[in-house]
């Protein structure tokens, strides 16, 4: 046997173990029935995210409702003609809402693993290395947390047009502070156990430490904190278009609630309100109440900050 | 020099510093702006090359961009953040009042639901198991997930528009002209319009106390020291007061944190509710490209993140000294 193919079985042999842990958990969180609930939903929207948009009856944006006379039909109650009724600008809201789940979905999917893989990474390094690594990267993370998050992101959108991925950039730079820390401080301990410290007594790189003994035990907590990245994301996200913020090319969530709120016809059109707020609230509920869950299994006892 | 003190000379040395690098962000994005809020005014206001000159002199821009610097920095240490562009008014004369209408609205709520939720979660913490621990959980995470602005547009609907109960925008009616603070906060019109913002947002922050106030109190209840309450013959109840009072430093500092963090949250609960604040001021001056505004706005927010890092830090090393305090500020 090389040199070659043993790193490579080992790591075989490491992502099935991690394939069976993976599983053991579905299987633990199909007994949760919030949880279980909560995936449900999670799968129901990343449905809708991917198709969403084919499913939608009409153009969410250039489409006009039109009743039998012609005309178009503009704040109309859900009808045979629009299940979930008209916009105040005869838009069908059951496209807009069908369409709106992808922009969600990318922010949500892209900004919860920017924020896990960078948070991760910064996390297993400083605690790792240590010294003045540490410091350096402690400090960075000090200086993302002074930056307030919402004023900051208002003040970059302002000068770069929205789109998607700049905000999902944005999110992700802002938030990798949270898994940054959390990640740290379990590496200070798992680095400090036997198997890490005789794997560095005979004689394993700084890198293979990392990666063969130090990461596979903080990736669950990883993988939480990821999840929640994703709930954070989807809220920023949703948050910046409601304030005008959003990618303007796009329908979201968030951007139909700007619509119906801008123009005050909140009042009334319940059905234009009803579709983006519950789907909004469903899935980064849905994420948390996993995250819970999950939580419980990988530390009883940990507590949650942010 | 004691480890405490060293340790606090190192944290304010950090925070200084933390502060500089957040203005200068602040700085560099404003400047990078494309356009400027007196193009507008140029191209409307029929004004010569003169008076532009004399304009761009007014707010220091005609000088080089190190001096411009300076007089920023200079400008932040002294509370003179200068004139607002649109108002033709001082800009701390526009953001006092509006800072004071913020405060007034969430540092009573942080309060109540700091103390409501953390007790509430001491109590579930106590019952693990029980079905008010799981209902807490879930209709808090619910609460604590869900974007405010949502929370809030569900409260309006429901209580504003089909109760009536509340109204569903402002500080105080349309019609109302008080003078001074006592007079635009005591009076029932204006706790008439207080109960929505103020209801959403304590629900919003529950969560993060509840879970807190419960995780510490579920850690404590396997340890020794309650085992001799309880051998003692102390009530449930004395020694759940026991377990609580010793899950109180996380509760403490989470809550210096979130005081320090307040204006970000309330920017949208502020829009939605055309709370007149901080949060929508700074929201309208981005709109309307009024710098000075935008950067006193933003530097007051970011003050006040790096005052509460700074302080929750020194609170946990001064009342947990086997919390490292050679860690610095890392906690």
């Amino acid at each position: 046997m090389s040199t070659e193919t043993k790193p490579k079985a080992e790591l075989y042999k490491r992502v099935d173990a991690l394939w069976t842990t993976v599983r053991d958990q579905f299987a633990f969180l199909r007994q949760d029935p919030m949880a279980f609930a909560g995936m449900l939903v999670v799968g129901a929207f990343v449905f809708l995210g991917l198709f969403g948009p084919y499913l939608a009856p009409h153009d969410p944006i250039e489409h006009t409702v039109r009743g039998d006379g012609g005309s178009v039909l503009r704040l109309a109650a859900p009808s045979v003609d629009a299940f979930f009724g008209t916009t105040a600008y005869g838009k069908d809201v059951l496209s807009q809402f069908l369409a709106g789940a992808r922009p969600t979905l990318i922010v949500g999917l892209f900004g919860g693993l920017g924020t896990g893989a960078l948070g991760f990474t910064v996390g297993v390094v400083s605690g790792y290395y240590g010294g003045w690594v540490d410091e350096l990267l402690m400090r960075l993370t000090d200086l993302t947390f002074s930056l307030p998050f919402m004023p900051m992101a208002l003040l970059l959108l302002t000068f770069m047009t929205p789109n998607i991925w700049l905000i999902t950039a944005i999110i992700a730079a802002f938030l990798w502070k949270m898994p940054a820390r959390v990640v740290r401080s379990e590496v200070l301990s798992v680095r400090e156990r036997t198997f890490v410290k005789s794997a560095r007594a005979s004689g394993a790189s700084d890198l293979r430490t990392m990666l063969y003994h130090v990461a596979p035990n903080v990736l669950p907590i990883g993988f939480l904190y990821t999840a929640y990245g994703v709930a954070w994301a989807i809220a920023a996200q949703a948050s910046l278009a409601f304030l005008g913020f959003g990618d303007p090319t796009m329908t979201s969530w968030g951007r139909m609630l700007r619509q119906v709120f801008a123009s005050g016809n909140m009042r009334v059109a319940w059905w234009w309100v009803l579709p983006p707020a519950i789907g909004i609230a469903a899935i980064t509920t849905s994420v948390f109440l996993i995250g819970r869950a999950y939580e419980e299994v990988i530390n009883p006892e940990i507590q949650t900050d942010q | 020099m004691t480890k405490f003190q060293r340790f606090l000379l190192k944290r304010l040395a950090i925070s200084v510093l933390l502060t500089l690098v957040a203005v200068s962000v602040i700085f560099v994005v404003l400047r990078l702006l494309p356009g400027s809020p007196f193009e507008a005014l140029v191209t409307s206001g029929n004004l010569n090359q003169e008076q532009i000159d004399e304009i761009r002199a007014m707010y220091g821009l005609d000088q080089s961009i190190w001096v411009q610097y300076a007089n920023y920095l200079g400008s932040l240490l002294t509370f003179q953040f200068g004139y607002s562009i649109l108002r033709s008014q001082p800009v701390w004369d526009v953001l006092e009042p509006r800072l004071i209408n913020s405060l007034i609205l969430l540092v009573p709520a942080l309060v109540t639901t700091a103390i409501l939720s953390s007790l509430l979660g001491m109590y579930a913490g106590w019952n693990r198991g029980s079905r008010l621990e799981k209902f807490s959980i879930v209709s808090t995470t619910l609460l604590r997930s869900t974007p405010v602005f949502i929370t809030a547009i569900f409260f309006i609907i429901v209580f504003a528009y089909n109760l009536e109960i509340v109204p569903a925008l402002g500080m105080r009616s349309i019609r109302a002209t008080p003078d001074g603070y006592i007079e635009t906060f005591a009076s029932l019109d204006f706790l008439h319009h207080y109960l929505l913002p103020f209801a959403v947002a304590v629900l919003y922050y529950s969560g993060d106390f509840l879970l807190l106030a419960r995780n510490g109190v579920v850690e404590k209840r396997g340890s020794e020291f309650l085992k001799l309450h309880r051998a003692k013959g102390l009530t449930e109840m004395e020694q759940l007061a026991r377990a609580g009072r010793n899950s109180m430093l996380p509760i403490l500092t989470y809550f210096t944190l979130r005081l320090g963090m307040i204006f970000q949250g309330l920017i949208l609960l502020e829009v939605v509710f055309s709370w007149p604040g901080i949060g929508r001021e700074l929201v309208l001056a981005i709109q309307q490209q009024d710098y000075p505004l935008v950067q006193a706005a933003v530097f007051i927010m970011a003050l006040a993140v790096i005052l509460a890092n700074l302080l929750a830090d020194v609170l946990y090393a001064y009342f947990d000294p086997t919390v490292s305090t050679s860690g610095g500020g890392s906690a």
